[in-house]
């Protein structure tokens, strides 16, 4: 670690960590303590340092139950978005092979895929992103500290390194960006998958693209949260891909066989009947929980929401403690995406640093599930708009169109779909958009800006398309919903 | 005569805003006067299109939505060069897209072993879907109770506007002229044995991938069809006269471009022109003049490129203007052949009109239909005001990896506003699917602003994705964004894109 110089106080170098002296900045260690080195925590320590605030970040990753750690930089990083989206890709590639051969492509059968070459590639970028960001923290002159950061009081925080020695810093601002974990369910030994979140059909759509079988287990509906039409199109697509879904089941217990395999009781509650089967692997993606626990936050009395567990905040991230603020996954009420938690961070050492009192704005907020086929949206889902303006409300433009590339592969289009939901009335502005197809997310950006600056239904059709691309689609839309015709795009 | 029905059994599909209420159905063939004898046998239709083009085909359609009674004259088939010839580009880009998907596969864990091109099942699966493209056209057509016309049009003397085919004469108050254009080809007087060629056309009619190709040009056609070539696995050389290609589009685009093709096997002759062609037993011999223009003691160096199978020319494209007898009507044209038109599609003639390539503005398949679509309700539906805006139309190159464009160069920008009013953002980055490939390719985007508010008056980009990517941020663009607009949509995370909406 560099010793840091100031003026005439000097920093005591050592190999453990001490009480470190006051600074000249007044009576605290630090401007800004941040627990949680993730996407939020990251760019919000940054951001302060930039601005001349003497910052520290705190990092520490609690063991899962398995025993797996990893590096700098948060869920988004080491388990979350990117090594996801790369498996995705993995995924992709698979099926790009067998389309090849439609386009020309002489390639020997069968295409095997090898998960530890994957693997090991992916987990080497991951690396390279950990040593990314220590190098980073470096440059803009924010202390990283490996340790668990806990509490003691409004200004102070202890942290306990892996050897069990304490640290206590003090702060003028405490931030907490400690994101959240998996939830593992309490009742129910093993794994299976249960209950649907995009990233349970996230993993289990790569899975089998790289030719597992794989069977999704669904308590109720898929992708809770999001437009309900869009998400039967993304799971139909699942279902037609090859991935299993096993609809309104519910896990009793899971077994460890002599074989080595996993049986796993469930109760189908179409039916009422129990099933047996037996796997090679569980996976739980039942949703996230708030790292809270270990914080100390009770003591303090930081509110927190009885339901979820997370932390209480103010649209200025504030707590119910002063001086004590809290952003990410772990804020009650916030989405869960790394782009929000920059973007709050970032904003948030803006205000603390009394640069600026631009809030964060939670609206609008673009974002695409990276199924097999891909989804992305920005604003309202159509029942979210219903509800609020009446299903006279709105008019709902869509279309089903068929990606080029799936012609010549002869490859079946149907869920490839777009729906634009806006007001009835007056201009006709966009309330939401909603499209499933191949690069959704690259599709999706520039959308969500025109939404951001207001765009109507008219701005869409006065825009020349791009051909042949999917994304002309979203331009061309004219078929209602309320008309009843067949929306299918033909020709030019 | 054919008998056009006098009414639609059901409103035709499409278009929210309820505009059937009003239009008329009328009676749509009469026999010409008996008072005009020079007029017998002329077919009378509301609306005639010369050409079933992009353009043409979209300003039939919805005229004949909106109640016209109309024709389209068409001598080859329908769809045009969009649906023959510029589609397959694209689903030959997804070929070579596949090429390169085919090197990373062993990277991400797939044990793909020996692979080999078949051109001929391409090209039969490719023909089969463009057959099927034309039967689509066809059977829209017949459903809208358009009459297709087959033949060549030409431009009678008769005072009011008439054209005829197969010796069939046809006119009515409004004609559109939507011919489009061919590729651009140098005779064998300016470059002897240039005939021995081929053009853009004629790399559909290939049968089998060459072995060796020489493409001549520096815009989008040479640029794609060396990408397609050359990753399918042609040895391919691309001879420019200057040192960059694409040298309207922004200087960023050009010098990336240039440097991606070179990095991606492609034999680049720069300063370079074809001096003349020979037909040898092995192949072409193609004849290469090189000369920089910095170096002007140098002289000119004089090479071959031996046992060619495939010489592509790709310089230009002409419109299809000459053989209409336009002159008979007054039609200006500029020199190149061009049919000169205001910003309402209305040529200098009354009456007769022209959209698409033939104008020689814009020459893009969304473009001709767009402008089609407006001509139709100006000229159908009494919008006096309906017509295109050419500004803010985005383009895509297949290029590989491929190009997006909107709006003003960086050059074009300072000439219009002055360079201390232009700010310019600009980023390059690896995308995260090389992240564990060995095979690498940059993404670079560029935005434009002007004034103290920074709006964007041009976005450009080359990288993987960018062809889906340009869409959504046009429609910003046109609606007037700026920079702070750009800033403050969040991302989605992760893509390419969200590189646009954190600029610095």
């Amino acid at each position: 670690m560099a010793a840091l110089w100031r003026g005439r106080h000097r920093w005591k170098r050592t190999n453990c960590l001490h009480v470190l002296t006051r600074n000249l900045t007044g009576k605290y260690d630090y401007d800004l303590v941040v627990i949680g080195g993730g996407s939020g925590g990251l760019a919000c320590s940054k951001e302060a340092a930039q601005l001349g605030q003497k910052v520290a970040v705190l990092d520490h990753v609690e063991p899962s139950v398995k025993g797996t750690k990893w590096g700098l930089g948060g869920t988004c990083v080491n388990v979350g978005c990117i090594p996801k989206k790369l498996m995705h890709q993995a995924a992709l590639l698979g099926t790009a092979v067998k389309d090849a051969k439609k386009f020309g492509w002489q390639i020997s059968e069968p295409i095997c895929h090898d998960w530890s070459t994957m693997a090991d590639a992916v987990q080497n970028h991951v690396r390279s992103l950990n040593w990314g960001h220590r190098v980073q923290l470096q440059d803009k002159k924010v202390k990283y500290l490996n340790i668990k950061g806990s509490l003691l009081d409004e200004h102070t925080v202890k942290g306990l390194t892996k050897a069990g020695k304490e640290t206590i810093l003090t702060a003028k601002n405490i931030v907490i960006a400690t994101g959240g974990r998996p939830k593992y369910p309490t009742n129910i030994p093993g794994a299976m998958e249960h209950g649907i979140t995009n990233v349970a059909l996230e993993c289990a759509g790569f899975l089998t693209g790289i030719g597992l079988d794989t069977t999704v287990m669904v308590r109720s509906i898929a992708l809770r949260g999001f437009d309900q039409q869009m998400a039967g199109l993304v799971t139909d697509y699942m279902e037609a891909y090859g991935t299993k879904f096993a609809w309104q089941c519910v896990p009793k217990r899971v077994d460890k066989l002599s074989s080595g395999v996993l049986q796993v009781t469930w109760m189908d509650n179409n039916t009422g009947n129990e099933h047996k089967d037996t796997y090679d692997s569980v996976l739980w993606a039942v949703g996230r929980a708030p790292e809270t626990k270990a914080l100390g936050l009770d003591k303090l009395g930081v509110q927190l929401d009885k339901e979820t567990g997370k932390i209480v905040v103010g649209a200025d991230e504030s707590t119910s403690v002063p001086n004590i603020y809290a952003f990410g996954d772990i804020g009650e009420g916030r989405p869960e995406l790394t782009p929000t938690a920059i973007k709050a961070g970032k904003l948030l050492a803006r205000r603390l640093a009394r640069h600026s009192a631009e809030l964060m704005n939670y609206d609008s907020v673009p974002t695409t599930v990276f199924t097999p086929l891909e989804y992305g949206c920005v604003g309202l889902s159509e029942e979210e708009a219903e509800k609020r303006l009446g299903k006279d409300g709105i008019e709902v433009y869509h279309a089903f169109y068929k990606p080029l590339e799936f012609t010549v592969a002869e490859r079946d289009a149907s869920q490839c779909y777009l729906k634009v939901i806006c007001e009835r009335d007056g201009d006709q502005k966009i309330l939401g958009l909603h499209f499933t197809g191949p690069n959704a997310g690259e599709v999706t950006q520039g959308f969500a800006l025109a939404f951001q600056c207001g765009a109507t239904y008219s701005h869409l059709l006065q825009t020349v398309g791009i051909h042949p691309t999917c994304a002309e689609e979203l331009t061309k839309v004219n078929i209602t919903k309320r008309s009843g015709l067949d929306a299918t795009v033909t020709g030019c | 005569l054919a008998l056009i029905p006098t009414c639609f059994s059901e409103p035709p599909p499409s278009l929210s805003h309820a505009l059937f209420s009003s239009f008329r159905r009328h009676a749509l063939i009469r026999r010409s006067m008996a008072s005009d004898p020079a007029a017998t046998d002329t077919t009378r239709f509301d609306f005639l299109v010369i050409g079933g083009g992009s353009g043409g085909l979209a300003g039939a359609r919805r005229a004949s939505e909106l109640g016209a009674a109309t024709a389209v004259i068409e001598s080859h088939k329908l769809g045009g060069t969009c649906v023959s010839k510029n589609f397959k580009p694209p689903v030959m880009w997804n070929a070579a897209v596949h090429a390169e998907y085919l090197h990373d596969h062993n990277d991400y864990g797939f044990d793909v072993g020996n692979v080999r091109f078949s051109w001929e099942t391409l090209k039969a699966k490719r023909d089969a879907y463009i057959g099927h493209l034309n039967r689509i056209y066809r059977s829209n057509l017949d459903k809208a109770k358009i009459q297709t016309i087959q033949g060549h049009a030409r431009f009678t003397s008769d005072p009011e506007p008439t054209v005829e085919v197969n010796g069939k004469k046809y006119t009515a108050p409004h004609i559109l002229i939507a011919t489009g254009g061919q590729p651009s080809v140098l005779c064998d007087d300016e470059v002897p044995g240039a005939s021995l060629g081929i053009t853009s056309d004629g790399f559909f009619e290939l049968e089998t991938l060459p072995k060796r190709s020489v493409i001549v040009g520096a815009g989008y056609i040479a640029v794609e069809m060396a990408g397609i070539l050359s990753t399918l696995g042609s040895k391919t050389s691309l001879v420019i006269r200057q040192t960059t290609v694409l040298r309207n589009f922004d200087s960023l685009i050009s010098t990336n471009c240039t440097k991606e093709m070179q990095n991606s096997g492609v034999d680049l002759w720069k300063n370079s022109q074809v001096k003349s062609v020979r037909k040898t037993d092995k192949g072409l011999e193609v004849t290469i003049a090189t000369k920089d223009p910095e170096k002007k003691n140098e002289e000119e160096k004089i090479r071959t490129i031996q046992e060619v199978d495939c010489l592509l020319w790709a310089i230009g494209r002409q419109p299809n203007s000459s053989g209409l007898n336009i002159g008979e009507m007054i039609v200006d044209t500029d020199e190149k052949g061009h049919i000169v038109v205001d910003e309402f599609q209305n040529t200098s003639r009354a009456g007769i009109y022209a959209v698409g390539d033939v104008c020689g503005k814009a020459l893009l398949t969304p473009v001709a239909i767009a402008a089609g679509r407006k001509l139709a309700h100006r000229l159908f539906e009494g919008k006096k005001d309906s017509k295109l805006d050419y500004s803010t139309i985005p383009t895509v190159v297949f290029s590989h990896p491929p190009i997006g464009t909107v709006g003003l160069t960086e050059d074009e920008a300072i000439k219009a506003r002055g360079k201390e009013n232009v700010k310019i953002y600009k980023t390059s980055f690896t995308p995260m699917y090389h992240a564990i490939t060995s095979r690498k390719s940059q993404c670079i985007m560029k935005l434009v602003c002007v004034g103290k508010e920074e709006k964007v008056v041009g976005l450009h980009m080359q990288g993987l994705g960018c062809d889906e990517m340009l869409q959504g941020f046009t429609v910003a663009i046109k609606m007037g964004a700026t920079k702070a607009d750009f800033d403050k949509t969040i991302a989605i995370h992760p893509t390419s894109s969200e590189e646009f909406v954190t600029m610095r």
